[in-house]
């Protein structure tokens, strides 16, 4: 917290901020729970659970617990299906006081009933049981039910365990993680798929469909998609894989870990997100592959859209040059990734935060952002205000609740969220990336907030 | 009616949790903050809720409750949270609301703040602590409780003064500015509690305030306890959350309930009650705003007369809209709402019982119910918050928005709906909705409604073509029907069909098959470009029959298999058949299904079936299939290729016994089955078939087959010639498409391509229709033989 005015942060929140200054070696604090009252941005348990698993697109999600975390999650994410729209839809068994009481086992199972009977034309393949805050501590044992449903339906009933006091929204990554795990099974060493598993890109806005394009043209065979756009049956053939890339670094990681040990997959990490990234991804997916002629194609490719997209970039380039970011995302995967697209943009981060980002994702975010850049972790609306107008920003990235706070404060404003509806991964993404900062920081509504018009 | 308490599984909820009531409520307290005492995650997705549709920062703090926290109790963590909370934002006055979590473990929060306070020293703090646990009620019931909790701990000055109270239901602040702007128009003092008009839609200010500005103040709360009267929107309120009751019973203030000021009525009840309550005449302003809404009821009346509404939402709200509803002539065929609410259906039964139509009262339900009803009662309107959105996107139902959240378009939180000029600006959402929706349809509708042709199209309409060709009016014979039907006859080449590509799924994998892509250039079977869902096939087939010369048969092929599709299929018939009892219907499936649906078929009427039978020889078939899924087993190799073939012949038998006319199609494959086909035909002629289609398999990209090469012309023809010696053979095969239209040598597809009809915007299976980026466009090739 060196030269910062720390008079007006709480002080038990003072080691998880830091100025990067490359001559001190000063560790900052992270992966923790959130304090009491700061406000916090960050959601809990079921949230990091469900927005992992929701894009399954033929699974049946239930949420057994109260209507408030099903009716908060019911279709709000941009992931997108090319065929069934399961997903979509928000079950829920709706627990009332008489569950409270007596226990919600019985309506789980009835509920899980209802499913397979009014879904009977099509059957059902996987329900995924999430269990929010209270089904623990009222003594549900949701395994049991589990088990006892895909007995009776032979199909897959598999439990998340996502109470929401359980941790942050990292602990519901690793839930999630587990139930794919359960899902894919223990003994999957049969024959192998030459091909890839793509962990971590949930097709929001198509951004799957648009990579595994990339993939398709540089002769890389996609195995299962993880888990944008996926199907329970894709999902269950991984473990045949010979590969996984790893894009969502905080949510995948586990289980790219996971099925390396079990199924004997190795993974790379790789980022489709700013032109360096996904030159440098395209390029290690080759390698991988070890074969020339992926390495031919997708050096052609790399070559061709460049071509194509470095103009438009190069547009914004010269219309953003200088102007200061403050970045606030969920997890260190992104914010990595949206610091060295704003340094190809010419642009200077000034403020970057995560809500769960670990201590080697600070390592990185250290090593490539400029000296003075004040990083945060798990950080709160007071903190961000403080900091944007202390350092100037000229806009913030960030989700849905960040946006308000930025434009009170006049600054733009970047969704880089789940629930965007248009593409930001890959060349076409980074110039919508581009494109969209444009919009936003070039506006000429600011005219009238600062600056000359400003009344 | 779907009530909750019998049902097990709600689908897609129509309510939110207490908490969410809570912060809506406590929000309209000036310089107040709320703290949830429970997990993290619950202040998070409210805030973030509140955040789309408000458009302003929603700060809730959170007691971030740990399994710590739950094992052993919170309370250390609700004083920490309250402390920080106290230090980062320099609250008047704290809420506390808690959560199911904190109320399963049993947090007893009164208890906790007030050690807080006597700990912290800190006694003259109001700290309002409310219990809203998630599952035990919804969002409106967490609204009031706020409300009247906030009254008993506060309102304490009982010293007896001129001003009225009012008690606002949940509205948007804008709403709430309308209404203190006609109380304004009284000039009359009054406090407006919660007064959510600025707190929560502020305008940009040079310096941003953590706590927004602006709230009812914790002075007028304090002064509620000695007002002239208070005045209570909330006819639907529980009384046991009724902050106006509560200052009755407890300071003798008179409370007069009334209903939110939406529509005429209600408007003019509010408007004489204050007038009543304060001795003040109506503002002649108000009059003038009332006259002309009246005038703008009558310009539209006739428009609303013709809405068909789905009113959803919370039970206050949905009181208020259905009364404008009726009073417009809007018919409201679905009341529904996510709480559980019987005030609600008594306050308006009486309204509903003299409607014609009767309409659907739900409460306590979710949008699945209110779907399936929307669509039986074929509602033309849907009146309620975004969440609406996905019956709007599944079944082209228009969306009013109204109420909360309106997260998916902007400027719900300055929305008026209230007194007589916001329900007039409502009302003409509404009128405008009808009309944007007949201006887009009524051309189309008219014309094919009472389009019957001019004089030369006359004589092409199905049942002169028919008459034309047989002369014998009344129902035609299967032979007649063969006669009339292009590929069951050469000599019918100017008689059209038309493919109603209503059947995306398929049960078994052939190797020869691809249908990834659509390409309008090419002509393959199971290439197709939309997908339709019956009632689109009925429009479709309408369409077409006024513009198609000679078009006697209606044939499903797909593009999967008319069998593994059955439901979409038979609807397709029975639709066609309500409207047409003349044409021909025509059906191919791969035969899997046959023993399940043949009677079905023949009672549907059709009268001619196409079975693809590639092989008899199970090895042989082992080559063609992939897989076969049947009766949910996935089968492969011989066994696949048995029950397939012993089901196609079974069905065969059976259909050609009835009297259907059964045509057989062979994929011939060079080097798979093509010295088998003779044994092909055979077999078929034996099981009854009435000529045999032998095609040369077109290699698909893609498919398994995708390298073999194709059977030249001339070998397919010696091929044909061979078996002519058993059985009819046909020799002017197109291999047409799944939504071909036309005859056989001209298809017009193109032509009613997404004209006539949308395209499907939902298929259940993989076939959803492709969308082609402009490098697919150059042709990555489609195919299917069968």
């Amino acid at each position: 917290m060196a030269d910062l005015n720390a008079a007006d942060i709480i002080q038990e929140r003072e080691e998880f901020i830091c100025v990067n200054a490359k001559d001190k070696d000063e560790s900052l604090k992270c992966d923790k729970d959130s304090i009491a009252g700061t406000v916090s941005q960050r959601a809990c348990v079921y949230c990091g659970a469900r927005v992992v698993l929701n894009p399954v697109t033929d699974a049946f999600h239930i949420v057994h617990g109260p209507i408030g975390c099903a009716s908060y999650t019911w279709d709000i994410r941009g992931s997108l299906s090319s065929g069934p729209e399961i997903y979509r839809n928000s079950f829920s068994t709706d627990i009332r006081e008489h569950e409270v009481i007596f226990g919600g086992e019985k309506k789980l199972s009835a509920a899980i009933d209802e499913i397979v009977r009014q879904y009977s034309a099509n059957p059902p393949k996987v329900i995924f049981v999430y269990a929010t805050c209270i089904i623990g501590v009222i003594g549900d044992d949701i395994d049991a039910v589990c088990k006892a449903a895909e007995r009776q339906y032979d199909i897959r009933v598999i439990p998340v365990k996502s109470p929401g006091f359980a941790g942050n929204k990292s602990v519901g990554y690793k839930a999630a993680c587990h139930a794919l795990l359960r899902l894919m099974g223990e003994n999957k060493r049969g024959k192998k798929i030459r091909g890839i598993n793509f962990l971590g890109d949930f097709n929001l806005a198509g951004e799957m469909w648009i990579l595994t394009d990339y993939l398709r043209q540089i002769g890389v065979n996609v195995v299962s998609k993880f888990t944008g756009d996926a199907r329970c049956e894709e999902l269950m053939q991984a473990p045949q894989a010979t590969l996984n890339i790893v894009q969502c670094a905080g949510s995948m990681t586990y289980l790219a870990k996971q099925m390396e040990q079990k199924y004997g997959i190795p993974y790379i990490k790789i980022s489709f997100f700013g032109m360096e990234d996904i030159k440098l991804s395209l390029k290690r997916i080759a390698e991988a592959m070890g074969d020339q002629s992926v390495m031919e194609k997708a050096e052609q490719l790399t070559v061709e859209r460049e071509k194509e997209v470095g103009p438009q970039l190069a547009y914004y380039r010269e219309r953003l040059r200088g102007k200061k970011v403050a970045i606030y995302v969920g997890g260190g995967f992104k914010a990595i990734s949206l610091i060295k697209q704003f340094n190809d943009l010419g642009m200077k981060t000034v403020m970057v935060g995560t809500q769960t980002g670990k201590a080697e994702d600070y390592e990185i975010i250290r090593s490539i952002s400029d000296e003075g850049t004040v990083i945060l972790d798990d950080s709160n609306p007071y903190e961000l205000e403080k900091f944007m107008l202390e350092k100037g920003a000229d806009i913030l990235v960030g989700g849905v609740k960040e946006r308000p706070l930025a434009y009170k404060l006049g600054i733009a404003f970047c969704d880089h969220n789940h629930e965007r509806k248009h593409p930001l991964a890959g060349f076409e993404g980074a110039v919508h990336f581009a494109q969209e900062i444009h919009l936003t920081v070039n506006s000429p509504v600011w005219k009238f907030v600062r600056g000359e018009g400003a009344g | 009616m779907k009530n909750r308490n019998f049902v097990n599984l709600s689908v897609n909820p129509c309510k939110m949790c207490m908490p969410m009531g809570a912060a809506l409520a406590f929000k309209g307290i000036e310089n107040s903050m709320m703290l949830l005492h429970g997990s993290q995650g619950c202040s998070t997705y409210i805030r973030r809720h509140m955040a789309t549709h408000f458009n302003e920062p929603v700060d809730i703090g959170s007691s971030s409750l740990t399994e710590q926290g739950t094992v052993y109790g919170g309370a250390e963590n609700l004083k920490k949270a309250i402390k920080n909370v106290i230090k980062l934002y320099n609250p008047e006055v704290i809420g506390v609301a808690t959560t199911c979590l904190a109320e399963t473990i049993g947090e007893d929060i009164a208890h906790i703040t007030d050690e807080f306070k006597a700990q912290e020293d800190l006694r003259h703090l109001p700290i309002i602590p409310v219990p809203t646990p998630g599952y035990g009620g919804t969002q409106f019931e967490g609204y009031y409780a706020v409300l009247r909790k906030a009254v008993q701990v506060l309102a304490r000055d009982r010293a007896k003064h001129r001003k009225i109270n009012v008690i606002a239901s949940h509205l948007n602040p804008g709403d709430i500015r309308h209404i203190k702007g006609i109380l304004d128009l009284f000039k009359i003092e009054y406090i407006l509690l919660p007064d959510i008009s600025r707190t929560l839609d502020g305008p940009y200010a040079e310096k941003y305030r953590r706590i927004s500005a602006g709230g009812t103040t914790i002075e007028d709360i304090r002064c509620m306890a000695g007002a002239a009267a208070t005045v209570e929107m909330g006819l639907t309120v529980d009384q046991k959350y009724s902050p106006g009751r509560y200052l009755e019973e407890r300071f003798g203030v008179p409370l007069h309930q009334c209903a939110v000021p939406i529509g005429l009525a209600n408007t003019d009840a509010f408007v004489n009650l204050i007038s009543r309550v304060t001795g003040k005449l109506v503002p002649a302003r108000l009059k003038e705003r009332r006259g002309r809404y009246i005038d703008a009821m009558i310009d539209s009346h006739k428009h609303n007369g013709q809405g068909r509404a789905v009113i959803f939402g919370e039970p206050e709200l949905v009181y208020g809209i259905t009364d404008l509803c009726l009073e417009n002539g809007v018919k409201p065929v679905v009341i529904a709402t996510g709480a559980k609410n019987n005030r609600l259906k008594e306050l308006l039964k009486a309204g509903l019982d003299n409607m014609e139509e009767k309409c659907v009262l739900l409460d306590d339900t979710d949008f699945e119910t209110i779907q399936k009803y929307a669509k039986d009662l074929r509602a033309n309107l849907l009146i309620g918050n975004s969440d609406g959105k996905w019956i709007e996107e599944k079944e082209g139902i228009p969306l009013v928005r109204i109420g909360f959240p309106v997260h998916d378009r902007i400027g719900a939180q300055r929305k008026v709906s209230t007194g007589y000029e916001g329900s007039m600006g409502f009302m003409d959402a509404i009128t405008n909705t009808i009309l944007e929706n007949k201006e887009k349809a009524y051309r189309k509708t008219m014309y094919r409604k009472y389009y019957k042709g001019d004089k030369k199209t006359e004589k092409m309409t199905v049942k002169t073509t028919l008459k034309a060709l047989n002369p014998v009016a009344g129902r035609k014979s299967n032979e007649e029907k063969t006669a009339a039907h292009p590929c069951y006859h050469p000599g019918a080449g100017e008689c059209a069909r038309m493919h109603l590509p209503v059947a995306p799924k398929c049960n078994i994998s052939c190797n020869y098959c691809s249908r990834k892509y659509d390409c309008p250039n090419e002509s393959r079977p199971g290439v197709t470009s939309e997908v339709l869902t019956p009632g689109q096939a009925l429009e479709k087939y309408i369409e077409v029959k006024s513009k198609v010369e000679h078009l006697t048969v209606v044939g499903i092929a797909g593009p999967g298999d008319a069998l593994a599709d059955f439901e979409n299929t038979r609807k397709t018939l029975a639709l066609i058949r309500g409207e047409d009892p003349e044409v021909t219907f025509c059906l191919s499936t791969n035969g899997l299904m046959l023993p399940f649906y043949a009677n079905d078929l023949i009672r549907a009427g059709v009268s001619h079936v196409t079975v693809t039978v590639n092989a008899i020889d199970t090895a042989i078939g082992a080559k063609i299939y992939k897989n076969v899924r049947y009766l949910g087993n996935r089968l492969e190799g011989e066994a696949a290729a048995k029950v397939l073939r012993d089901n196609q012949l079974a069905g065969l038998r059976y259909l050609s016994s009835a009297g259907v006319v059964c045509k057989v199609n062979i994929v011939m494959i060079q080097g798979v089955n093509d010295s088998h086909v003779p044994e092909v035909v055979k077999t078929v002629k034996k099981c009854g078939a009435f000529m045999t289609n032998i095609m040369g398999m077109i290699p698909a990209p893609g498919s398994v087959f995708e390298g073999l090469p194709a059977i030249g012309d001339k070998a397919l023809h010696e091929m044909r010639k061979q078996c002519e010696k058993d059985i009819k053979q046909m020799y002017h095969c197109r291999q047409c498409r799944a939504d071909a239209i036309g005859t056989l040598d001209n298809d017009r597809s193109g032509d009613f391509r997404n004209t006539g009809c949308h395209v499907a915007e939902r298929v259940n299976d993989r076939q959803k229709p492709a969308k082609l980026s402009e490098r697919e466009k150059a042709c990555t090739g489609c195919a299917v033989n069968r």
